[in-house]
């Protein structure tokens, strides 16, 4: 006995140009919606993978709002805040840190750098503390540097090839006239350190004329901890800010936020045209199939009956359209992560389309549902054919 | 090209003005670190290290006068000849290219010079390792591949600022690829005119060799990108500004 998806497949095939052109519509909707949850969700893994790899959550700086310094730097000056670099003792004591390490950030002004001139940045670190809260550094070239005090500097990938850098060549810090011997370059994270010249913390401190100070200690958090808690304990400190990495995320979610509503709004609207485009072809085939769906009552059929088939037709029209549309998503998530990188002024490394299994039945069933929703009128009105007035009828 | 340098620049510009006038001081070291990230995306961008103009709108315009707009393309030597063109070169500047940035797949950036649209010359860069940094080198040639500008956009050096005096400068207008050509890279002896150009920082000896040996590379490449009969002068998928 021929079955009611049977009856709905070969109805749909009668008309196969309209309907290969609602499943392209549903389609491209599902392609769009897709994408556009994939990326919200990629997106934030890799920002919370590049903020991780930052090695800390939490950073100390001097009272005093670095973003003045940032705005210095990029005008070619300096400006940055210092602190005593006793207060890692005292962080340290506390009982929620796991780890701390300290930074002595300098920017130094290079009129040899392009027509108005440039800002060389550089990095003083512990190399022993800064490498246990990064383990993940890896080199192309080279490893660290080999005396706590010595002249050498560890380049980052960008700022080696800047510079035509490798392993055993030269540096000079501007201004300073100091040499460093490269001993190490990094291969590439995507992060700010591969823009980054880091040279030992004892020797920054010397060249520029900051003994025993630093901008910035990296706090890596005992895991469990109240982290909100523990940023106002750090208030207690004097003259001190705290920068959570969490706050520098959600800064930068809200950046992209515009993005993501643009999206979503074209999203919106693609999928309204494909609701559309499933009532006009349902109904269309309704007021074609005027005098058969009446003919089909007469022999026994009740509204239910007819309203199912109806509706069949429109969850199969739905169904193809999601898998092509997932499946097109899929396969083109790597170039929709492409293009998004060259929009956004800030894309974190990693994937930004991230397509997975619960997405994947999240989007069939968002489409399945709307699909339904766009049935449901023209498998109603299907459903209330008079039989004697559609057999009357001329239509079809 | 994966980015363009001045649209990022551009984008982040308009983005640190939007943080600069909307953001409250209260949240200013997000703003801080968030702009540390755009300038990570942004170092980034600069990839396998091509050599371009910091501000070619402005650049270009001061290294050819004459010019009322500039057309950018990007050739490389493995897409333009592969292994072939490298060694035609490396034969040609009689030095190998060496080191892990001087590479067949770096991407060179050729500006075509225009006034109104008739074409009138080139402005190329490349990219020299210098004594302790990158060296960048740029010249503005006529359409018989004659020097009109000389530029060392970027330099580390002590010396930098008498290597990147104008006079300095002047001392290559005029010079072409023949002239070059008398110049031995590896040696640093030359005959002509090139013999003529006069080190004005005796202590950066290394570096002077280095701009020469850019120019002459610098040379060599345009007139195999460019010049020679069977060079294919303009990249359809070029940008015209």
């Amino acid at each position: 006995m021929i079955t009611k998806f049977q009856v709905a497949y070969k109805n749909l095939l009668r008309k196969r140009v309209r309907s290969l052109l609602t499943l392209i519509g549903i389609a491209l909707s599902a392609w769009v919606l897709v994408s556009l949850l994939g990326f919200n969700q990629g997106y934030e893994t890799s920002l919370n993978k590049d903020i991780d790899n930052m090695g800390f959550q939490l950073m100390i700086m001097a009272k005093g709002c670095p973003y003045e310094a940032a705005t210095m730097m990029l005008k070619g000056g300096t400006g940055l805040k210092y602190m005593k670099e006793s207060i890692m003792d005292d962080v340290a004591k506390e009982p929620e840190v796991e780890k701390t390490t300290p930074i002595l950030m300098a920017a130094v002004f290079d009129p040899n750098k392009g027509e108005s001139g440039g800002v060389a940045g550089y990095f003083g670190i512990e190399p022993k503390s800064f490498i246990e809260m990064k383990p993940f550094l890896k080199f192309r070239q080279g490893g660290w540097f080999t005396e706590e005090n010595g002249y050498e500097a560890v380049m980052g990938y960008e700022a080696a090839e800047l510079e035509q850098r490798e392993v055993g060549d030269m540096i000079l810090i501007p201004e300073k006239n100091v040499q460093f011997k490269v001993v190490g370059i990094l291969s590439r994270t995507g992060t700010q350190d591969d823009g980054t010249i880091f040279v030992p913390l004892k020797t920054a401190q010397k060249v520029f004329g900051k003994p025993d100070e630093i901008t910035t200690l990296g706090i890596k958090v005992k895991k469990g901890i109240d982290s909100t808690r523990f940023e106002d304990k750090m208030y207690q400190l004097p003259d001190v800010q705290v920068v959570s990495l969490a706050q520098v995320k959600q800064t930068i979610m809200q950046l992209i936020s515009t993005a993501k509503v643009m999206v979503l709004s074209i999203a919106l609207i693609a999928i309204l045209i494909a609701m559309v485009g499933v009532i006009n072809t349902i109904l269309m085939s309704v007021h074609e199939r005027f005098q058969e769906i009446g003919i089909l009552k007469t022999i026994g059929a009740m509204p239910g009956d007819i309203f199912k088939l109806i509706w069949i037709e429109t969850l199969m029209l739905c169904a193809i359209g999601g898998v092509l549309g997932i499946g097109l998503a899929l396969i083109l998530s790597k170039v929709t992560g492409v293009v998004i990188r060259y929009l956004l002024p800030y894309s974190p490394s990693g994937g930004l389309v991230l397509i997975d299994l619960k997405l994947i039945l999240f989007t069939l069933a968002a489409v399945l549902c709307i699909g339904l929703l766009s049935g449901l009128y023209p498998a109603w009105k299907a459903g209330r054919i008079r039989p004697l007035e559609a057999i009357r009828s001329e239509i079809g | 090209m994966p980015w363009k340098k001045r649209e990022m620049r551009a984008f982040s510009r308009k983005l640190i003005h939007f943080e600069f006038c909307n953001l409250q001081s209260a949240i200013c070291i997000e703003t801080f670190w968030a702009l540390l990230l755009v300038l990570a995306g942004y170092a980034a961008a600069w990839g396998a290290v091509g050599c371009d103009l910091n501000d070619p709108d402005r650049d270009v315009t001061r290294l050819f006068p004459q010019s009322t707009g500039y057309k950018t393309n990007y050739v490389s030597i493995d897409r333009k000849g592969g292994e072939p063109l490298l060694v035609k070169i490396e034969t040609r500047l009689g030095d190998k290219f060496h080191g892990i940035y001087e590479t067949i797949d770096v991407p060179y950036t050729i500006y075509e010079i225009f006034d109104n649209k008739k074409k009138i010359g080139y402005i190329h860069g490349v990219n020299q390792k210098g004594q302790f940094g990158g060296i960048q080198v740029f010249v503005s040639l006529d359409l018989e591949g004659r020097i009109k500008a000389f530029y060392i956009q970027k330099m580390t050096s002590k010396y930098a600022g008498k290597l990147r005096d104008a006079n300095f400068g002047r001392q290559f207008l005029g010079l072409t690829l023949k002239d070059f050509e008398l110049y031995d890279v590896a040696s640093g002896k030359a005959s002509g005119r090139v013999d003529a150009i006069k080190n004005p920082a005796p202590e950066a000896e290394a570096d002077f060799r280095a701009a020469l040996r850019a120019t002459k590379k610098n040379l060599v490449l345009m007139d195999e990108f460019v010049y020679l009969p069977q060079a294919v002068s303009s990249n359809p998928g070029g940008t015209q500004k």
